[in-house]
């Protein structure tokens, strides 16, 4: 029997199992009430063909026995969450999630639950996580999960396009999903002449609370025929494919602005090409990593690399080249380092906190290449603040001090106006006594050509 | 209970949502059959658009040979 502590923190809202830590392999119980539907899903060979195709995570059988069958699912080294997605990212996981729904209707099953959480990236893309969603389609009833496609990725998706991608950090708030009604009332009224979103979000939110208090009503049992659903899922799948989100782009030239030649850029991509390998690392994490220029310097040294940006752009593009290149160990995500993702839903605990994860993830080797000067200067964090959000995860940390002199510096400086004498602290002495508190340095370096010194740190043992 | 009856739900699907599924999808037909009426003008004037996304269709093959994703 598994101890009832070691389940997963987010494993508790379906009763067909459960996930829980053996050790530290993550693994699946699958209770009797779901071992019909779990028999024929593998009988029928569906879930050999969607995992062979890539959109289920792939699982091993690991034992069968009368009150449980415990699964093993392919290790994900990283789980990021809705709100840590950029555009593509979200669209590319709605469509995914409508596939996937389109092929288990088409051999005899729905998806019972269409929640973001339900889809993560691995291996360069998109893929669906939860082996236990799946449910026998009965025919001509509608699709339960439709609500929940809406509010956690249709909505979320639509509003993006008119507000941008910020607005997926409603769903820190939402945990299931943004309500219909808010999404129909934070649309342009233009938005009720699309036939799409018209029936999908305006309609909706108006049938939602006219039958909102109609509790009797469960004898009405609608109906919707299986071609009907299908063209409920193509439209969907069309129109999603099709969305854009318009936000002023920084990514395609951001390398143009900075304020080094191409020369002393080398000179950083060679001195950070060395440390790590020098550290025999198999994990990275590139915080501020932009669109993954420099992470990519190391990559094909790593087993995984994640790079984090502030800039929805950066991550969109980082996203875009790691599928253009099939690269399959590289996770762009976004992440403001002065508010990263907390942990929400039950307990606190539902999802975890990014900090929470990135300790699981321990990565061997933290990068944060001009980043110090944002943080302290823009974010008004004093260093040795900074130094204590690094250690909670970061073993080795290559960390880049630009000094006064260099202009990135100078400039957000001048921005403190009368208060420029409250950051006379922001200098080499100050940077390397804040985070002697929590690292030893093990190395520094300047960058030839440019008024910035790279360090290389080692976490101190407490 | 049967073999094969289905798990209740443990969450609410929203009534207004089941009803609502009939009349958006009778939209979504009318769509649909009428893109599908352009691209054939179009394809018969050749300036149907080529797609070539990992997602550019809906529709999974059940063909084993081939991976849904170019991207593998």
């Amino acid at each position: 029997m598994i101890p009832k502590n070691s389940t997963h923190q987010a494993s508790f809202r379906d009763p067909s199992g459960y996930m829980f830590h053996d050790g530290t392999t993550l693994r699946r119980a699958v209770n009797p009430i779901y071992f019909p539907q779990y028999e024929k899903l593998k009988s029928s060979g569906f879930f050999d063909t969607v995992i062979k195709k890539g959109l289920l995570i792939p699982h091993e059988e690991t034992s069968v026995s009368e009150e449980q069958i415990i699964l093993t699912p392919e290790p994900i080294p990283f789980i990021t969450q809705p709100y840590e997605w950029s555009f593509e990212q979200y669209k590319h996981a709605a469509l995914l999630t409508l596939q996937i729904h389109k092929y288990a209707l088409s051999k005899g099953f729905i998806l019972k639950d269409a929640t973001s959480y339900n889809v993560t990236f691995h291996k360069g893309k998109a893929v669906f996580i939860d082996t236990l969603s799946f449910d026998f389609y009965e025919e001509n009833t509608p699709w339960r999960a439709y609500k929940q496609f809406i509010t956690h990725f249709f909505g979320p998706l639509i509003l993006a396009k008119y507000h941008g991608t910020d607005i997926f950090k409603m769903m820190q708030t939402h945990i299931d999903g943004i309500p219909v009604k808010l999404i129909a009332s934070l649309l342009p009224k233009k938005t009720k002449f699309s036939s799409t979103l018209f029936t999908n979000i305006h309609l909706l939110a108006k049938m939602e609370s006219k039958h909102s208090e109609d509790y009797k009503a469960e004898t009405k049992v609608a109906k919707l025929s299986r071609k009907a659903q299908n063209n409920i899922l193509d439209s969907l799948f069309g129109y999603i494919k099709d969305l854009k989100v318009n936000e002023a782009t920084e990514w395609g030239n951001y390398y143009d602005k900075t304020n080094y030649d191409s020369e002393s850029f080398q000179a950083k991509k060679g001195l950070i090409r060395e440390w790590v390998m020098d550290l025999k690392a198999k994990n990275l994490i590139d915080v501020g990593g932009n669109d993954g220029t420099f992470a990519r310097t190391v990559s094909d040294q790593l087993e995984h690399v994640m790079v984090t940006d502030i800039d929805p752009n950066a991550v969109e593009y980082n996203y875009y080249q790691t599928k253009q290149n099939k690269e399959t160990n590289m996770l762009p995500f976004v992440c403001d380092v002065l508010q990263p993702a907390p942990g929400i839903g039950f307990n606190n605990t539902e999802r975890s906190s990014l900090i929470q994860r990135l300790k699981e993830y321990a990565p061997d080797v933290t990068m944060a290449l001009a980043l110090i000067h944002h943080v302290t200067l823009s974010g008004n964090v004093p260093f040795e603040k900074s130094a204590e959000f690094f250690a909670k995860f970061a073993g080795h940390l290559i960390i880049e001090f630009p000094k006064r002199e260099d202009s990135w510096v100078t400039s957000l400086l001048v921005r403190k106006r009368e208060f420029i004498n409250h950051f006379d602290f922001y200098n080499q002495d100050g940077f390397e006594q804040g985070y002697q508190n929590y690292f030893d340095i093990v190395k520094s370096q300047p960058i030839a050509g440019t008024q910035r010194v790279l360090y290389l740190m080692k976490r101190k043992t407490a | 209970m049967s073999n094969f009856s289905v798990i209740l739900l443990y969450f609410d699907p929203g009534l207004g949502a089941m009803i609502v599924q009939g009349l958006v999808a009778a939209a979504a037909g009318i769509l649909l059959f009428s893109k599908n009426v352009m691209y054939k003008v179009k394809s018969f004037f050749g300036i149907a658009p080529k797609e070539e996304d990992t997602f550019d269709s809906i529709d999974i093959e059940d063909d084993e040979t081939q991976e849904n994703d170019s991207k593998k």
